[in-house]
């Protein structure tokens, strides 16, 4: 626990003023390198759930929350983090026009307090925007455990500000840091720092012309800032004020300068920003004369070893599939149990009662729940796949991944920071395509966009598991991890392709910041696992119950049809299963199945469903309300007890190859066994490959639309991906079969 | 198949449709981030938390 520093705000009368003030509204930034905790703050404080992570890049575009604090409004924007407010990445843009354009009330600059020399450059630049700035010297807890002795009250007298030591993810220091920032606003902008004589005289010099001949831009820009982007000739800024030849009067008043140093202002600059911030990092830190190994530098020792990165990496990803299937195939069972019996059997009673006509009925038990309950089964799934990658990325393991992948990534043309949104697109490829903006220039964007639909989301899940709880029990978290593993090594493929065609060039330098390992707590372990999986449930709820619906009416219209193969989705799906039989399923249920997982890949298993499963049992005899909620009951209790042995036993997934419950299960399950009829195990490893490279989903176009402002990248992913899924497909199964797997 | 089968048959499919572009097109798929409602969420702060 942190210990507290005694810092208390000086000004009483100050918080007493603010307590009386109405509903003041005030416009908080929270700025800072990148992870430095300014998400966990925010979460911290406003109670929010911002999306955050253990790796440098996690925000990358603004977000807010707002919450009150003694009378006062407080609305916290937190930015991208930045390493300074020149203008290279799109975040740091996104940063510095908020800053500079918005003008927010103060600015919450969040300093990592382990590293502090390479913060306070920011904090050197945040200084010149004349904006009153409160510090959060957050992560002071490590500081304190390695040893480092931060003199706090010679750091406030040198920047002219508050230095708030706090604990982001142990809420410590919030109350003081808000205090200070409430008064901050009511009180003295930050003090100047001195640059040296000779930027100074030229500042000056520049400053009186401004003032003079273009006093419109003072009302628009912070003097002193606007002073050092045009003496360094910032080009964004040149750009936008559009003062074309009238700058030779910049040119006059740096010339002395360039001359005394040999250099240009911006290098000037930023030596002198560096000489301050190294300066006062000298002035205010005290490290321990002996420092030993810590437990970062002897774990990355081993898993950042050029030899074995890539190994670990390949394992780590083995060992996250197969907890991931052991803890949560029971309760998918459980699920899925439920789903085709009691909540069917109650919506065919209700809908009874009621005398819906008897179309009704079908729609709802054969369209909705065969539908959004053959999703809802793989929930478990999905939420234990989020669990681990939240576990690794919270840890510091997902930065080491994208450092080890960056020797693979040079091979097409990108560098590790690509491998970043790529990892993210684990998840979702949704964010992950927003996440590129990471990245410097268009063309690592637009490349790295492309090869992120290869990355296996979260929603192709529900069909592996279907497929392989039908044919692969024995080997499932191998069989899924190989899906995994095909699409990182068909996007480092696919990349030298687009490498060698549309993107030739060079690949950029990679500099990666290594957060050091942490344990996350739980809290934030079940809080950001449900951020990321509630999606999947909003899903279900939506635009799969739509599809849903719509594929019943698509599988029973024309009014009165015999057979669903004569349907309008049976008719499409025949138009297209001749293309798909070289590839092993060219019959026209996997056919129509594909078709609809264009909308989102769930659809497919949703489809399949609504396609396979027919009415059987008609004249079984329904057992009472509560026999069925007893049997919910037992059942669950079954579940919890197999997924905790299952997690613990190191062989197979019992609860999928369970000898003693097969029959069971197999009345449980009769999509599975309607598929074992359907395929055969080469087939059904074809037809998940095929799921897992085939165009990314609507919603991924968007995505892509919006982020590169056209659909010719969509156009080529679907393409390319089209192709591709055709090829490995009919690869595998033409393959197998000449090897005699058929 | 009656009239009344036919009317409630093209306003669930009118439904489904609409459902399907909001969530879709407008919500963007409900993915993480803003879009989601994961921010801009207005509470009191409770120093009792820190």
């Amino acid at each position: 626990m942190m210990q507290d520093t005694g810092y208390k705000i000086q000004d009483k009368d100050m918080h007493h003023a603010s307590g009386i003030m109405h509903q003041r509204t005030i416009t908080v930034a929270v700025a800072g390198n990148p992870n430095s905790g300014k998400s966990t703050l925010i979460n911290a404080i406003a109670g929010t759930r911002l999306y955050v992570g253990n790796w440098p890049g996690v925000t990358v575009e603004k977000k807010s929350a707002s919450f009150e604090y003694e009378g006062t409004n407080i609305k916290l924007v937190d930015l991208p983090g930045t390493y300074s407010l020149s203008p290279y990445t799109q975040e740091e843009i996104i940063a510095r026009n908020y800053l500079v354009h918005e003008k927010p009330d103060a600015i919450i600059n969040v300093v990592d307090a382990t590293n502090l020399e390479r913060n306070l450059y920011l904090t050197v630049q945040l200084l010149e925007l004349g904006i009153p700035v409160v510090m959060a010297l957050n992560i002071h807890d490590e500081a304190l455990s390695k040893g480092y002795k931060i003199d706090i009250k010679t750091m406030e007298d040198i920047l002219g500000i508050k230095v708030i030591p706090t604990v982001a993810t142990k809420k410590t220091g919030l109350s003081d840091l808000l205090m200070a920032v409430t008064a901050s606003t009511s009180g003295h902008n930050p003090k100047k720092l001195n640059y040296g004589s000779d930027i100074e005289v030229a500042a000056s010099a520049v400053e009186k012309q401004i003032k003079n001949n273009y006093p419109q831009l003072l009302e628009k820009y912070p003097l002193r800032w606007l002073v050092f982007k045009l003496m360094e000739e910032d080009s964004h800024v040149m750009e936008e004020l559009n003062i074309g030849d009238s700058v030779s009067f910049i040119e006059e008043t740096t010339k002395h300068l360039k001359k005394a140093h040999g250099d240009d202002v911006e290098s000037i600059m930023a030596d002198e920003r560096y000489a301050l911030a190294s300066g006062l990092t000298h002035e205010v830190l005290k490290k321990p004369e002996f420092r030993k190994m810590e437990l970062t530098e002897k774990i990355d020792k081993i898993v950042l070893n050029r030899f074995l990165g890539i190994p670990i990496f390949l394992a780590a990803m083995w060992v996250v599939f197969k907890l991931t299937f052991d803890f949560s195939a029971p309760f998918a069972d459980w699920i899925d149990a439920m789903t085709t019996g009691p909540f069917k059997r109650w919506a065919e009673a209700i809908l009874g009662f009621i005398h819906a006509p008897a179309w009704t009925a079908s729609l709802a038990t054969d369209g909705i729940i065969a539908g959004v309950g053959f999703v809802l089964v793989f929930v478990p799934v999905i939420f234990a796949m989020m669990f681990f990658i939240t576990f690794l990325e919270g840890s510091g393991y997902m930065a080491r991944a994208a450092f080890v992948m960056d020797r693979a990534m040079h091979a097409i043309g990108l560098h590790g920071k690509s491998f970043i949104p790529m990892l993210l697109g684990f998840g979702c490829n949704v964010p992950a395509v927003y996440a590129t903006r990471v990245l410097e220039n268009p063309r690592d964007k637009a490349l790295t966009s492309l090869l992120i639909p290869l990355m296996s989301c979260g929603a192709r899940l529900p069909v592996y598991v279907v497929f392989i709880g039908a044919f692969f029990t024995a080997y499932a978290g191998t069989v899924l991890w190989s899906l995994y593993v095909m699409g990182i090594a068909l996007a480092v493929l696919m990349g030298i392709i687009f490498k060698r065609t549309l993107f030739k060039g060079e690949s950029p330098m990679f500099i990666m910041e290594l957060p050091p390992y942490r344990m996350p707590s739980f809290r934030s372990l079940m809080i950001h696992t449900w951020e990321k999986g509630k999606h999947f449930l909003i899903k279900a709820g939506t635009y799969i119950l739509a599809v849903s619906i719509l594929v019943w009416f698509l599988l029973n219209l024309p009014w009165g049809i015999e057979n669903k193969k004569d349907s309008y989705l049976g008719k499409m799906g025949q138009v297209i299963a001749p293309v798909l039989a070289p590839v092993g399923f060219g019959n026209w249920e996997a056919a129509s199945s594909l078709v609809s997982g264009l909308i989102a890949k769930e659809i497919v298993v949703s489809t399949m469903g609504e396609i396979y499963v027919q009415k059987k049992d008609e004249k079984k005899e329904q057992p009472a309300l509560t026999d069925d909620l007893k049997e919910m009951g037992t059942s669950f209790a079954n579940a919890v007890k197999d997924s905790a042995s299952n997690v613990i036993s190191t062989f197979g997934i019992a609860s999928l190859s369970s000898e003693e419950s097969k029959e069971e299960k197999e009345e449980r399950s009769p999509l599975r066994d309607v598929i074992k009829s359907k395929f055969t195990p080469l087939s059904a490893y074809a037809f998940i490959t095929f799921v897992l490279l085939y165009m990314p989903c609507v919603v991924v176009a968007i995505a892509m639309r919006q982020e590169f402002g056209t659909w010719k990248w969509f156009g080529i992913a679907f393409a390319y991906q089209m192709a591709l899924a055709w090829i490995v497909a009919f690869a595998i199964y033409q393959g197998g079969k000449l090897l005699g797997l058929g | 198949m009656s009239f009344v089968d036919i009317v409630l048959m093209v306003a669930i499919i009118t439904g489904a449709v609409y459902l399907l572009y909001r969530s879709v097109w407008k919500k963007k798929g409900h993915c993480p981030g803003c879009d989601s409602g994961t921010c801009d969420t207005k509470k009191k702060y409770n120093p009792k938390d820190c």
